[in-house]
């Protein structure tokens, strides 16, 4: 469904220093730096994927799903979308896709959202029957009740988002861009979106793209990641691997029947967290049996769980090394 | 800062200049075929002109764009830093940005009534001139104070730009001496919008007919005007504040 | 983004457009008030023609003259310029250009929208003029009030392509609201806002007669009042759709040009 290849985008960005000399004289000259935002990426997306997109700020994220999404023409290097080029805009693919903005909203302000669905119905030209059906099973399925009536301005963080997800959806685009769509919401409203968006796939087929600061968001709807740093694809494959290949331990909790001391826990593995409610170990994945075998034999154990290590850390771990082999190599 | 953006300096200034010329579109359009309107001769004209183009310079240049900021900053959730300083929130509001450009309103100004005063064949005596400050002092007064009570309205009514836009294009009238005006809306303009205060009283003043009971009620409604103004501000601040931003 | 797929949305657009001007008519109300500068105008020349006329103004011509520019410019008024300034300014052009609408297309949608609530501040105006001064200074000739109407549409049609032509300078310059200050500038003076454009010296009059300002304001305040004969307005007329074609152009290939180079750079 996506094809990109080689994909480039430099920017002309001219360089302002501070301080009246410096804006005298940039009245009469200016200097250009070309910032390659991003520098030569490959990867196909097939239809009804869903894909995340991961990298530290500034890496170019964003700037490659504005680059399909027709918003932003890339320098060089090819980019298809159902066999389309998005910079020309064309109107069968606009009414394919849609881009939901977790920072800016597209809901018209002093009108309910009901009438920003309406409005969506005429420019994407959504037959009645079928812009009714949507509504009812948007409603549904986000829980929207009365909110469609009441003016966006009336509404709360989090029923706002709810309705901008519907008003998007209004044409069944069969790409959907998800930029921080889970940003500045409770934790129940981000569960929330992201059951939803896991059910409107399944249910649709629709292709999605993510692109997300909270971990949580990526692993419960992205089995496939694609990381970018510094313009330049980093990996591109599923989630569990990622995870092995770069921190492969699993984290073991216990919860033990009466107190444990620290000595004996140590004794099993690396100890992360240990108070009376559980204790956390680290362990390498190939000696997760070993340990549970001797801990259920050992020790008092009321409950365990294995689970993977918080994504963040695993994130964390994967740029501090790319900036380490890119210092290297700037040496 | 102001001289950040290379093309916006320059057009900033070729714009001030073109301005000051359509003020003096009409002025010539109208005296080409009377010598004198509403009992005021293209020389006097000039002096009210000028009051205006002075007055307009301290509203464009330092009144505006730092009240403005306060509409900015109710809209943001902001005003609650301003708050916390220290210093009074309504000087603060009302320093915080300048214009430099409009400093060249003043020399306009100055070029008018430099002008007006060739044509009358004359210059000011020292009365004139110091009752010409106290009016400028004055008019100085009762313009921030009108505006002080624009911006109070913002904590009431967010969308407040075409409150701005409004009240600059009431100004506007302002060019004019006030005789130019019949009936309700002189009165309006003399006494709720107080225009004639702002431009013709001290356009008088310099002229030397400026009676002392006009000027003595001009004084005294500008500190009226200030303390009403202020009385206003304050209570519109503490809804704000009491009622949590 | 087909003009097909553009026609079928807007009566939506309109609607949805109307009912946006009505969330914000107290804002509508107050742009319609600070429309002042007709009425201070109407108070000045009426002062210099206190004991004689100008040219063939007297008190009642000037009175008819201004009312009836309070009314076009209401009916023909464009903030096209200041949206689309913003919306580049702050990116948000990307969300309208993700449509398949054409985004002039909105901007004159979201302008025609507001008229009708436009129309309801210049009604209680047309009827002052018609009651007081109406009688001698209007035309009743049904052509001419024909033709007005069609160089009242134009007008519009012309300053809103002028706000989007001058709203493609904010894609290159980074302080297109100078620019904007600068044709408003020439506008307010050219048209017959400030000055009737039978009153300018000869010299100036016969170029200032052929600008395109005056074909958003000037020609239907003219023709409306009777300045003019029948053979006269319509070669008028037809000199402001030729303007009128020359916007078209002129815009088209200024919003290409815009698009690109927001594409290069992004919102």
């Amino acid at each position: 469904m996506i094809r990109v290849r080689d994909l480039k985008k430099h920017f002309r960005v001219h360089e302002r220093s501070s301080g009246i000399a410096a804006a005298l004289r940039s009245v009469f000259h200016r200097t250009y730096t070309l910032v390659p935002a991003v520098d030569g990426i490959d990867f196909d997306i097939r239809a009804g994927e869903r894909v995340g997109f991961l990298g530290p700020n500034g890496a170019g994220k964003t700037t490659t799903l504005k680059v399909l999404a027709g918003l932003l023409h890339q320098t060089s290097g090819e980019v298809l979308v159902e066999g389309r080029e998005p910079r020309r805009r064309e109107d069968d693919f606009l009414k394919s896709i849609m881009l939901v903005l977790g920072q800016k909203q597209q809901l018209l302000w002093d009108l309910p959202p009901s009438e920003t669905f309406e409005l969506n119905r005429a420019v994407y030209g959504v037959s009645r029957g079928t812009y009714e059906e949507t509504v009812r099973e948007l409603t549904d399925l986000l829980e929207l009740g009365d909110l469609v009536r009441k003016p966006t301005r009336a509404l709360s963080l989090g029923e706002r988002m709810k309705c901008e997800l519907a008003a998007a959806l209004i044409h069944r685009p069969r790409l959907l861009f998800l930029d921080e769509p889970t940003i500045g919401l409770d934790v129940s409203m981000q569960a929330v979106v992201r059951d939803f968006v896991k059910r409107y796939n399944e249910q649709h087929g629709a292709t999605i793209i993510l692109t997300s600061h909270y971990m949580a968001d990526v692993e419960r709807l992205c089995p496939r990641v694609v990381v970018i740093d510094r313009g330049k694809l980093v990996y591109d494959g599923s989630l569990e691997e990622l995870v092995a290949r770069v921190r492969p331990e699993k984290r073991v909790v216990f919860r033990f029947a009466c107190a444990v001391s620290l000595e004996d826990v140590t004794a099993l593995g690396r100890v992360v967290h240990h108070d009376a409610g559980e204790t956390v170990l680290a362990v390498h994945k190939d000696g997760v049996n070993g340990v549970v075998t001797r801990a259920l034999a050992e020790m008092p154990v009321r409950d365990m769980t294995v689970e993977n290590p918080p994504l963040e850390e695993v994130m964390s771990e994967l740029f501090a090394r790319q900036r380490a082999v890119h210092e290297a190599g700037t040496r | 800062m102001s001289l950040q953006y290379r093309s916006d300096f320059v057009l900033d200034g070729f714009v001030e200049v073109f301005w000051m010329t359509t003020a003096l579109v009409p002025l010539f359009a109208v005296y080409q075929f009377r010598s004198t309107i509403a009992g005021w001769s293209f020389g006097e004209a000039l002096m009210v002109m000028g009051w205006f183009t002075f007055l307009e310079g301290i509203l464009e240049g330092a009144i505006n764009p730092s009240l403005v900021s306060v509409v900015e900053h109710i809209r943001k959730g902001t005003l609650d830093f301003i708050l916390i300083k220290p210093a009074d929130a309504q000087f603060l509001v009302s320093t915080s940005r300048f214009q430099p450009w409009r400093a060249i309103n003043v020399l306009t100004a100055l070029g008018f009534f430099g002008w007006g005063f060739r044509l009358l064949g004359r210059v000011p005596s020292a009365l004139d001139a110091g009752a010409a400050v106290v009016m400028m002092v004055v008019a100085i007064a009762v313009l921030y104070s009108l505006w002080i009570l624009t911006v109070s309205a913002a904590f009431y009514v967010v969308r407040i730009d075409n409150l701005t836009y409004l009240f600059s294009s009431i100004f506007d009238a302002a060019r004019w001496p006030i005789s130019v005006f019949h009936g309700v809306i002189r009165l309006v303009l003399t006494f709720v919008i107080p225009l004639a205060v702002m431009t013709t009283l001290p356009a008088q003043a310099l002229l030397g007919t400026l009676n002392c009971r006009s000027m003595a009620a001009a004084v005294l409604g500008a500190m009226v005007a200030l303390s009403v103004s202020r009385a206003v501000w304050k209570l519109s601040l503490a809804r704000y504040t009491s009622a949590g931003g | 983004m087909s003009l097909h797929n553009t026609l079928r949305a807007c009566p939506a657009m309109l609607r949805i457009g109307l009912a946006g001007a009505v969330a914000y008519r107290a804002e509508l109300l107050v742009w319609a008030l600070a429309t002042t500068l007709p009425l201070v105008m109407l108070a000045l020349w009426t002062s210099v023609a206190e004991h004689a006329p100008i040219g063939r103004y007297g008190q009642p011509q000037f009175t008819a003259y201004f009312l009836s520019t309070f009314i076009v410019r209401q009916l023909t008024g464009s903030w096209a310029f200041w949206e689309m300034n913003s919306d580049i300014k702050t990116g948000t052009l990307g969300a309208r250009l993700l449509r398949p609408v054409n985004p002039l297309f909105a901007y004159a949608a979201e302008n025609l929208a507001a008229i009708p609530l436009r129309l309801v501040i210049a009604l209680p105006i047309a009827v002052v003029l018609l009651a007081t001064v109406g009688g001698k200074c209007m035309t009743r000739d049904p052509v001419l009030w024909g033709i007005f109407g069609l160089s009242v549409a134009g007008a519009w049609l012309l300053t809103l392509l002028t706000n989007l032509m001058v709203g493609c300078a904010a894609f290159f310059l980074e302080s297109s609201i100078k620019l904007m200050d600068v044709y408003l500038v020439f506008f307010f003076v050219f048209s017959g806002y400030l000055i009737p454009i039978d009153l300018f010296p000869d010299a100036l009059r016969n170029i200032v007669e052929k600008l395109p300002f005056r074909y958003q304001l000037g020609l239907p305040v003219e023709v409306i009042t009777g300045a003019h004969e029948r053979t006269y307005a319509l070669n008028h007329l037809a000199l402001q759709w030729v303007w009128i074609a020359i916007a078209l152009l002129a815009t088209r290939s200024a919003w290409r040009h815009g698009l690109r180079r927001f594409s290069a750079f992004g919102g």
